[in-house]
């Protein structure tokens, strides 16, 4: 058997049980606060950023009366449908600024002896032209979608290979593509075209709920805007350009969420950074009263042989102790609360909701463990520093 | 072995300059063991304290084997501690949370030490009475329990020098007599070099020399 500086830390911690755990649980509060709002904030910067570059469109050219669905289609994947005539894509592509576009159809499944799964938003684009869905097709199907095949967005309850039904018209699913976090892509099933105008006309005759949407209407135009220009600049000149249409910027929409969301988790962050603050100077106040508390036993200590940095080096072992377990704590219970709260999140922030990177996450959880570890260090740093320097004789007398 | 040459100690009390060791001299050959005495704020355990390098004299120097104290580093000072001096000091010296045992052990946790310590430290307290207390915590003993703890733990790093604070001041008649008599044991069969300060006459009479602390300033008696 034998003493050790980490023997007598141990002791020291248990000493006083409740100090070591309130000053655990007010790291791990800071911790867990900061860790928490940090990962849904690089969450909503990810799923902005994933939904944006699947869609591919810079602007997206709608009936005016429709500005408003299209706006809430896009953000929180409202279902709507909405049409005007097929002419105008001609128009759009003309217009100043504009690189390419191509053609949606919406159609939303409905319940009752129509569709397996209603509240779908079945999404027709034109294979030549698109930019949404066939940079994926290509990637990872490498062919053409057949007339009878489709294409389901994650949240979709179907996987590839099976078999889907709408309109009295049966589909097989040929696959099924990554999560983005948009409920615009991930809520939709896709398919050519071609076999969505079949599916209309064929309605009237295979289903009970028959469609009625003339060959020459589209829903909406997707526009790549030319680098040249700025995406807000080619919306006005498409606006000015054709009559009776409106031109939702993608980019705009996604960052006016983003705006007023990042505006909430700032001040929740600013929140917190006082709260860590607060939790710096208790501390340290805490930590002050340790040492006092000890000064005879540290004159002790010094008077059997500890050196200055041994002295210091104890009194900074029990604060690391303290705030790595802390940390970890916090950051547990940070995690486990994003987990089970994860669908009221992304209800209650209306936004498209993902965890980020595996990569991105151990980085957080590493920045935040870090943080965590330095407000012990750094609020214990300074009574111990003044602790380990006094005169034995002195730190013995000041105990009596 | 220990040259002590004109030291001072004064504590400043508001405008007040008070000379709580003033200009003490004295010479102590190793293997000694002697006595100091004197009225209660005479100096005593402050000159203790300018001995035993704990405190830094204002004035004066301290050489101990060859070694003046404040001329090494304070890591070189501390490890002459850990490694040739140790305390008993007035006061209750224990370590609440460490057992009797874990407390004399104490000056090993900073330096490297050979051979079986936890032994050592047993025999220790056997050697003070306290064999059957050696896993009881400071709390579980009485101030005269607590008080030979501390005096097993003074000679656990086999020091040069024993540096004895009123050591029995909360001892009885009978208690008191052992561990002087164990002081002298350790004196004689290991050569350790004694300063104790008491307030027993009696014993005090017994050490080979002794010496009177009056108002910070030393006379030999
Ligand atoms: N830190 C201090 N500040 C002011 N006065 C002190 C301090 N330490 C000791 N003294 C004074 O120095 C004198 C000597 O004290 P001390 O060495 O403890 O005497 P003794 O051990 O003989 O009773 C006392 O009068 C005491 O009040
Ligand atoms: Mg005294």
């Amino acid at each position: 058997m034998h003493i050790s500086i980490f023997g007598i830390a141990k002791r020291n911690l248990k000493r006083k049980f409740f100090r070591s755990v309130a000053i655990a649980l007010s790291v791990a509060v800071v911790a867990g606060t900061l860790f928490s709002i940090t990962t849904v904030m690089e969450s909503v910067e990810l799923s902005i950023m994933r939904g944006t570059a699947r869609l591919g469109a810079d602007v997206m050219v709608v009936p005016s009366d429709a500005e408003l669905k299209a706006r809430a289609a896009l953000l929180a994947g409202d279902v709507a449908t909405f049409y005007m005539p097929s002419g105008v894509m001609d128009s759009v592509r003309r217009s100043k600024g504009v690189a390419a576009v191509s053609p949606q159809i919406f159609i939303e499944s409905a319940t009752f002896d129509c569709c397996d799964i209603a509240d779908l938003r079945l999404i027709g684009f034109d294979p030549a032209t698109d930019f949404t869905i066939t940079p994926w097709l290509k990637e990872r199907l490498n062919r053409e979608l057949a007339s009878n095949e489709i294409l389901v967005g994650h949240e979709v309850a179907r996987e590839t290979g099976q078999r889907m039904k709408f309109y009295g018209n049966s589909f097989t699913v040929a696959g099924k593509l990554e999560s983005t976090g948009m409920r615009f892509i991930d809520n939709s099933v896709f398919m050519p075209m071609q076999s969505a105008r079949r599916m209309i006309s064929e309605s009237a005759t295979k289903s009970k709920k028959p469609l009625a949407i003339a060959e020459d209407r589209i829903s909406a135009v997707l526009v790549q805007v030319d680098p040249a220009y700025q995406p807000a600049q080619a919306a006005i000149y498409i606006e000015n350009a054709i009559k009776g249409v409106k031109s939702v910027v993608s980019e705009e929409v996604i960052s006016s969420v983003r705006k007023q969301l990042f505006v909430l988790l700032k001040s929740i962050l600013m929140v917190s950074v006082v709260l860590w603050i607060m939790a710096l100077l208790m501390i340290g106040v805490i930590f002050s009263m340790i040492v006092n508390e000890r000064q005879r036993e540290i004159g002790l200590l010094r008077a059997m042989g500890a050196r200055r940095n041994t002295v210091f080096g104890l009194i900074m072992l029990e604060a690391a102790a303290l705030s790595a377990l802390g940390g970890v704590v916090g950051i547990a219970a940070g995690g486990v609360l994003l987990f089970s709260f994860k669908n009221l999140i992304r209800a209650s922030l209306h936004i498209p909701y993902l965890w980020p990177e595996p990569s991105r996450f151990a980085l957080l959880i590493a920045v935040s463990l870090a943080l965590a570890f330095l407000t012990g260090i750094a609020a214990a740093l300074y009574p111990a520093a003044r602790s380990s320097r006094m005169e034995p004789f002195e730190a013995i007398r000041k105990g009596d | 072995m220990i040259e002590i040459k004109g030291i001072t100690k004064t504590y400043r009390a508001g405008s007040e300059i008070f000379k709580a060791v003033d200009n003490v001299s004295l010479s102590i050959g190793k293997g000694e063991l002697m006595s100091i005495v004197g009225h209660s704020g005479s100096g005593k355990t402050t000159l203790l304290s300018l001995i035993g390098g704990l405190t830094r004299p204002d004035s004066g120097t301290v050489v101990i084997g060859g070694t003046d104290l404040w001329s090494i580093s304070d890591d070189e000072l501390s490890a002459f501690r850990n490694r040739r001096i140790n305390f008993v000091f007035q006061f209750a010296s224990l370590i609440p949370t460490l057992t009797a045992l874990e407390n004399v052990m104490l000056p090993t946790a900073f330096g490297k030490w050979d051979g079986n310590v936890a032994a050592k430290a047993e025999e220790l307290l056997g050697m003070v009475g306290l064999g059957d207390k050696i896993n009881n915590y400071p709390s579980q003993l009485s101030g005269g329990q607590q008080r030979r703890v501390a005096i097993a733990r003074a000679f656990i790093n086999d020091p040069e020098i024993v540096l004895a604070d009123e050591p029995t001041g909360d001892l009885d008649e009978e208690t008191e007599a052992d561990i002087f008599q164990l002081f002298h044991r350790f004196n004689s069969e290991k050569g350790v070099t004694f300063i104790i300060v008491t307030h027993n006459k009696e014993l005090a009479a017994k050490t080979r020399r002794q010496v009177r602390m009056v108002h910070g300033v030393m006379g030999e008696s």
